[in-house]
């Protein structure tokens, strides 16, 4: 298959000429907003947010761009009103758009498994990251359709990840979803611009830019282009694996099966999740004190994470090469726009396995018929499956065991503080015996058994065949390597809490599982 | 314009909802087991069996087969038990179509799973476009016509708008509604309700006993379907309030009759098989407790049903040890857990 990803320049006049059409339309209906009024608000949201950006060109370029409009609105007719509705989407439309560049593609996957090889601590690629699940399913759903790559974020690493993971599969490469944030550095951003990535501005909410966004990723997976972005949004703050994921890419694909079958194909829209599993984060310690400040606080300060820091980047890969760590990449079951299993051949079944037509949930009477709070409550329920794939494909380790492990018992020495109470009150006094410990691990161990049998999460090899002390001792080593303090250290026959924040991000990995009462 | 609708099961509830279908002109299909049952509905086109007396209009018609009964229909009412509906949804399943539209009229939770019957629906067949109808509908008095509402629930508008082209009618007002989850819950809940009003009344406890306990019970279910994800709101609707006072007032409702019976003193098997129908409170009670205890939510009134229901406590001792309970905030507020609440130690409403 021959690389290639559609560029911004193949679908920018059919997103402009959509968006302003359906802008148009609506605004001569009875419950649609004059132009003025989308116009204005375009006008006072970009205000807001400019108002709150550092200073660079691309803020520059952007007042400049607000100021003209601005000048221009007082005398402004409706034909004039449309031709700056036109103008915005236009301006949104180039930002938001790719520039895939074949030649770029080839020298970039050329160079990425050998790159990130070096990082990854020398040798091959393949045995730092674990391709796992679904991969033939994956290829299959590639094959007989459009595909809406969907990973957990865990990491900014996880771009990289899943760019290799894409090229080591042998997949067509995919359009990625980026946040414009990873724009901002020059190399990273010529990359992604030339790999097919578009750019997400998580801080423009106007209907216009919405509205944009949406309709170019409609319009490219419509048109059979591969997808990738991450769900969740931003990374997990909590380290939490996610719950709760956004619905606005995930909304597009119900009316990019309509657009596909209208124009004839016969080709499937299939929703894959991925959950990446890391021993290590390499932000932790930002993310976490993030969460915390955000959930106890009603400040919310930006981050200076360890991504920004290429010390912490070397410590972090030194880290994964002296302890012969992995990342897991699991790959889900495909799904159909409503979240059915598909089969090898890329049809839809229903819950007893038997083959049905997808286009009926689009359709009334026979006829395909666009119906938005139906498809928003398909992608809802597309959402939540997503989510509990996500659960199922997260992969147990020791450090995620060990961090519970240790928590829980803190916890029930002060069974009535809430969370920030019980994480002030940990301290480098804090420590518990290494044989209490071992048992409740033991019990967690037997515990996840259980429930990785039901299907209900992953075992790490080290939880299949090691033995309780051995998986104390693997995580003990684990949180000694890159974290500047120790998440927990051993001190004699007891276990230490060295930093408690990052014992509460490591343990909520697991969150979301069953495992209260193995540790009660 | 008319829409082919099929009901699935022809109980009281089931053959009142395909009577008010074909008397609003939409050619209508029900389903039954029973090849007596159908023959009498296509021939007499009466239901002996479902204690109702209406002549079922002559749009409607009965059939014992299943796949023919779901091919073709637009939208699909299923009137069924609640512990039979997993078992025929399996065998439709093989029929029924992604296009199909689903409302089920069905007041009960799933034994064991504690499952709402939209879910059983989601788990056994492609359909999506999924609703439920509920309100203060004694089946007897719509097949009578004697005005009535319901409320037609779906997260789908074309789900709500079928459904109410399909069955209002200048004596049968049917309302709007989204929360599926709300709405069930309120139908399978109120039925405990119901029997501690039948016990209430039984008993001659007084009407303030009457509505302590029907207020506290209200405020119980209103606290667990909020733990469950509903909109309180919905408590305060027809499928809400509206139903557990036509429930509880009403000395015909099933699950009043069986509450009256415990407290006459008559043991559970007995009181059911004099009953003659489902009275889906008995089971009600049951995953009430456990997703009580599942979410961390005291229910003092709904425990102490399912204790006389189904651990041999007495109606008498059961009221005395409700009077004994230290009393709290009469409404507590409802409060949702933080992002980071730890489990086991969820803040309650």
């Amino acid at each position: 298959m021959s690389p290639h990803v559609i560029a911004g320049a193949e679908i920018g006049p059919e997103v402009v000429h959509r968006v302003v059409g359906a802008v148009v339309a609506a605004a001569h209906g009875p419950r649609g907003a004059p132009l003025l009024e989308t116009v204005h608000e375009t006008v006072y949201a970009e205000t807001q947010r400019l108002a709150d950006e550092p200073p660079g060109p691309r803020t520059a370029s952007d007042q400049a761009f607000i100021a003209q409009l601005k000048r221009a609105l007082p005398r402004a007719g409706e034909h004039e009103l449309e031709r700056r509705v036109r103008e915005i989407v236009a301006h949104y439309a180039d930002e938001i758009s790719g520039r895939f560049d074949r030649r770029v593609y080839a020298v970039a996957t050329r160079m990425l498994p050998g790159a990130l090889g070096r990082l990854l601590g020398g040798g091959a690629v393949e045995e730092r990251l674990l391709l796992e699940g679904e991969l033939e399913a994956l290829r299959s759903a590639v094959a007989h359709g459009t595909v809406a790559l969907v990973p957990t974020h865990v990491s900014n690493l996880d771009s990289l990840i899943m760019g290799w993971a894409i090229f080591r599969l042998g997949l067509p490469p995919f359009a990625y979803a980026a946040g414009l944030n990873l724009f901002e550095n020059p190399l990273l951003s010529f990359f992604m611009n030339h790999l097919g990535a578009y750019t997400v501005d998580r801080k423009k909410h106007d209907p216009l830019y919405l509205a944009t966004l949406k309709e170019y990723a409609t319009t490219l997976l419509a048109r059979g282009q591969h997808g990738l972005w991450f769900p969740g949004g931003t990374r997990s703050r909590s380290g939490d694996v996610e719950k709760g994921l956004k619905l606005g890419l995930l909304g597009t694909l119900p009316a990019a099966l309509a657009r596909s079958l209208e124009a004839g194909r016969s080709t499937g829209m299939y929703v894959v999740p991925c959950t990446l599993t890391y021993p290590l984060v390499l932000e932790a310690s930002s993310l976490v004190a993030d969460f915390l400040r955000r959930e106890g606080g009603p400040h919310y300060v930006e981050l200076d994470d360890e991504f920004a820091r290429p010390r912490r980047w070397a410590a972090f890969f030194e880290g994964l090469r002296a302890l012969d760590l992995r990342v897991h990449v699991r790959f889900g079951a495909p799904m159909d726009i409503v979240g059915n299993p598909v089969d090898a051949s890329g049809r839809s079944l229903d819950p007893r396995g038997r083959p049905i037509d997808v286009r009926g949930y689009l359709s009334v009477r026979g006829h395909l018929t666009p119906d938005a709070a139906r498809d928003a409550e398909y992608t809802r329920e597309v959402a939540e499956r997503v989510a509990h794939a996500y659960h199922q494909g997260t992969v147990a380790l020791p450090t995620s065991v060990l961090a519970w492990a240790v928590f829980e018992r803190a916890r029930r020495d002060r069974p009535q503080a809430d969370l920030f109470r019980l994480l002030r009150g940990i301290g480098p006094q804090t420590a518990f015996e290494r044989a209490a410990l071992c048992h409740d691990v033991e019990r967690l161990i037997a515990r996840l058994k259980v429930l990785a049998s039901e299907g209900a999460v992953q075992l790490a090899p080290e939880l299949v065949a090691g033995s309780a002390a051995a998986v104390i001792e693997r995580g003990l080593k684990t949180f000694a390597t890159y974290h500047v303090t120790p998440v927990l250290e051993p001190a004699g026959h007891r276990i230490a809490v060295g930093d408690p924040n990052l014992l509460y991000y490591y343990r909520n990995r697991l969150s979301g599982l069953p495992l209260e009462e193995a540790t009660a | 314009m008319s829409t082919r609708v099929t009901v699935l099961g022809a109980g009281n509830w089931g053959t009142t909802l395909a009577a008010l279908a074909g008397s609003n002109g939409h050619p209508t299909c029900v389903w039954t087991r029973s090849a007596e049952q159908a023959a009498e509905l296509n021939g007499q086109r009466t239901n002996r069996a479902a204690r109702l007396s209406l002549t079922v209009p002559d749009a409607v018609r009965a059939t014992t087969d299943l796949d023919g009964a779901l091919a073709g229909a637009e939208l699909v009412i299923v009137a069924l038990p609640s512990q039979a509906f997993r078992e025929v949804m399996a065998r439709a399943s093989r029929s029924l179509e992604p296009e199909q539209l689903l409302v089920h009229g069905t007041k009960g939770l799933e034994l064991g799973t504690h499952a709402r019957m939209s879910e059983i629906v989601r788990a056994e067949t492609a359909v999506r476009q999924l609703g439920v109808v509920a309100g203060p509908n004694l089946a007897g008095e719509i097949a009578a016509g004697l005005p009535a509402a319901t409320v037609a629930a779906s997260p789908f508008p074309r789900v709500v708008e079928t459904v109410k082209g399909v069955l209002s009618s200048s004596r049968l007002r049917v309302f709007a509604a989204r929360d599926v989850l709300g709405v069930e819950l309120c139908g399978a809940l109120k039925n405990v309700v119901a029997i501690a009003a039948g016990m209430a009344d039984e008993m001659h406890i007084g009407e303030n006993a009457k509505a302590l306990l029907v207020t506290r019970g209200m405020l119980e279910l209103t606290r667990l379907a909020f733990a469950l994800g509903a909109e309180p709101e919905t408590m305060s609707g027809l499928a809400g309030i509206g139903d557990l006072m036509v429930t509880c007032a009403s000395p015909r409702s099933r699950n009043h009759r069986v509450g009256a019976a415990l407290a006459r003193g008559q043991p559970l098997d007995v009181a059911l098989a004099e009953l003659g129908m489902v009275a889906e409170g008995v089971w009600a009670s049951r995953s009430a407790r456990a997703l009580a205890g599942r979410h961390g939510v005291e229910l003092p009134l709904f425990e102490h049903i399912d204790r006389v229901l189904h651990e041999g406590l007495r109606p008498r001792e059961a009221l005395d040890a409700l009077m004994q309970l230290e009393p709290g905030r009469d409404v507590p507020r409802l409060k949702s857990p933080k992002a980071w609440a730890l489990p086991g130690r969820r803040p309650t409403a």
